[in-house]
């Protein structure tokens, strides 16, 4: 009974959103929430289960960031997006990994990094990965792509007990053609659902306060930080408009391209919550951008902050700036470290990292004196450093020690 | 053409079978006896037996270790020479590694092992703990201790000392978990790494 009204609903919910795409490409306004399902079946059941216990070990992790402040904001943020009763089937965990990244299970665990929350500049452009992953998970695209794989890689392992029996090189090459289709029907299956998830993600955004245009940026920000990077290391530059064989996501340019058509014009003027958002970030900004600064990733670091400085580089910036070129460490990345250490002393001289920066690429630079003072100062402010006794012997207190 | 081809293979295979043991051999690092360590002239004499594993981090680096490197790892770094990263990159091009320069400062050593391992690793949360001026190979060098969480999740300490030696970086880490193994083979690897000498 109940498996024929959903199955009614999800119809009927088929027919009203490919109507609104054929008036238009802006992404349909959400289908109404059937409410929470148990899984069904052994499959889903099992897929569950799995997700269950994956969860277990998640609380506890100690790679979760607890910061409560941070947390309720992000929740809010998804609840916003989706409205209060699908956000209840949502559990948030921010997870302290330096990597743009978020994904979502089965029984309604959502994975968020924080290398995510670095690289997006505002609510709404948040608001857009969370309806994505919240999509994956109101379509069971979990459930769908393991159960295609299955029966794909079954159709696999029989195919390949066939090709031993044939045993001839044709059918060697017979099984290799269809091993290469049925892979990249796997790979294809899950762009598609990608698809579908950037579509519905749309479709909250547009319905919520946010301005939707700003989902476009995410994948927009995305590639010029991946240029910025292969530029840095001397690579070629990534192809946004190719889909690798073996790729799981659409490429970005599609992507960022889609995002746009999909968005509703009315909401062209909307707020986008850039304030909001950078105020719910701002006590955890130094050890995210700590965590990126440290990956080496040059171009791509310097990308981020750059684009964090939209409105003015501030002393923490400068630090993180200085930071990264110290560690490249070439002769001129040492002198302009100095540089950014320098101007984030003057806006902040209370600052120790950016006093210890300053002093150790001054001190590089042959500048020791200078150097010296710098390093005694970082001193003053933090004598219980953890690498105060090192310090000491580079720059001796008046009166040697 | 395809017969070629699986003839190949199969011989590739084949070889790949008969040397991966004598590869994979790890070696046995006896008590009392004197040994050069990461293909240098670093030497060290150990008062319990050990084991060298043979796959090693990088050209001037090598792992020993009693239960296995997850439970307790000591890797000697040697003669590291200005320009080049502590362990083997991955991808030279794609994911670099952070480099000693010969404008590096002792007290910058911790953030370079940071870096490598954060770069490597692609983890989150390491922070460096504590370091302190120590004597390492008859040099002045740096003695510094560190935490971090691994990609299996599993909270690690670990502590390093390190010299400057004629322009080249000579190190020593021990890194395990922070339950039990860590506090159980601190002593062993301090009694270790006081016999290296040069």
């Amino acid at each position: 009974m109940r498996k024929g009204v959903a199955g009614l609903v999800a119809t009927t919910v088929a027919v009203l959103s490919s109507a609104a795409y054929a008036a238009s490409n802006i992404a349909p306004l959400p289908p109404p929430y059937i409410g929470a399902y148990q899984p069904v079946g052994v499959d889903e059941i099992g897929a569950w289960r799995e997700a269950d216990e994956d969860e277990r070990m998640l609380v506890n992790s100690p790679i979760v960031i607890r910061d409560e402040a941070l947390n309720a904001y992000v929740r809010q943020v998804l609840c916003n997006t989706v409205g209060n009763d699908r956000c209840k089937a949502a559990r948030i965990y921010i997870m302290r990994v330096p990597v743009f990244n978020a994904s979502m299970s089965p029984n309604g665990t959502m994975r968020v990094n924080s290398g995510l929350l670095l690289r997006m500049r505002n609510e709404a452009e948040l608001a857009t990965i969370l309806g994505h992953e919240f999509g994956h998970f109101e379509r069971r695209h979990t459930l769908m792509k393991w159960k295609a794989t299955r029966s794909a890689t079954d159709l696999l392992s029989w195919a390949q007990v066939f090709a031993a029996l044939g045993n001839s090189y044709q059918s060697h090459t017979n099984f290799n053609d269809l091993e290469l289709s049925v892979y990249g029907r796997i790979y294809r299956f899950g762009r598609d659902q990608e698809r579908e998830a950037d579509a519905l993600g749309l479709g909250y955004l547009n319905a919520s306060a946010l301005r939707p245009q700003a989902a476009s940026a995410v994948w927009q920000n995305l590639m010029n930080e991946q240029e910025a990077s292969a530029s840095a290391k001397g690579v070629k530059k990534p192809n946004f408009t190719k889909i690798a064989f073996f790729a799981s996501h659409p490429p970005e340019g599609e992507r960022a391209a889609a995002m746009m058509t999909l968005a509703d014009p009315a909401g062209e003027n909307r707020e986008n919550g850039a304030a909001r958002y950078a105020a719910a970030l701002a006590p955890l900004l130094p050890s995210f951008l700590d965590d990126q600064i440290k990956l080496n990733d040059f171009g791509a670091s310097d990308y981020i902050l750059s684009a964090l400085a939209i409105n003015g580089w501030t002393a923490r910036l400068l630090l993180a700036r200085g930071d990264l070129y110290r560690a490249r460490g070439n002769p001129r990345d040492l002198v302009q470290a100095a540089e950014f250490y320098g101007k984030a002393v003057e806006v902040d001289a209370t600052m120790p990292e950016a006093q210890r920066g300053l002093g150790l690429s001054l001190i590089k630079t042959g500048r020791r004196t200078e150097g010296q003072a710098a390093l005694q100062r970082y001193l003053e402010l933090k004598p219980n450093a953890a690498d105060a006794a090192m310090i000491k012997m580079l720059a001796p207190a008046a009166g040697g020690q | 053409m395809n017969k070629i081809m699986w003839t190949r293979s199969a011989a590739i295979t084949a070889i790949a079978m008969l040397t991966a043991p004598t590869a994979l051999a790890n070696g046995y690092r006896e008590r009392h006896v004197q040994v050069e360590v990461a293909k240098s002239t670093m030497r060290v004499t150990p008062v319990r037996d050990w084991n060298s594993l043979s796959i090693r981090p990088g050209k001037k680096a090598e792992t020993w270790t009693l239960d296995g490197e997850q439970l307790n790892d000591v890797t000697f770094y040697a003669g590291i020479a200005p320009g080049e990263p502590l362990i083997r990159e991955s991808s030279k091009k794609h994911t670099p590694l952070p480099k000693f320069t010969s404008e590096t400062l002792l007290v910058e050593i911790p953030e370079l092992l940071e870096g490598t391992y954060r770069t490597e690793k692609g983890i989150g949360a390491f922070s460096v703990t504590g370091s302190n001026p120590d004597h390492f190979l008859g040099h002045d060098g740096i003695r510094f201790t560190y935490d971090y969480v691994d990609r299996d999740n599993l909270p690690r300490k670990g502590e390093a000392r390190a010299a400057v030696i004629k322009g080249q970086l000579y190190m020593a880490t021990f890194d395990a978990p922070r339950l039990h193994y860590f506090d159980a083979t601190l002593d062993d690897f301090r009694i270790l790494t006081d016999s290296a000498v040069l």
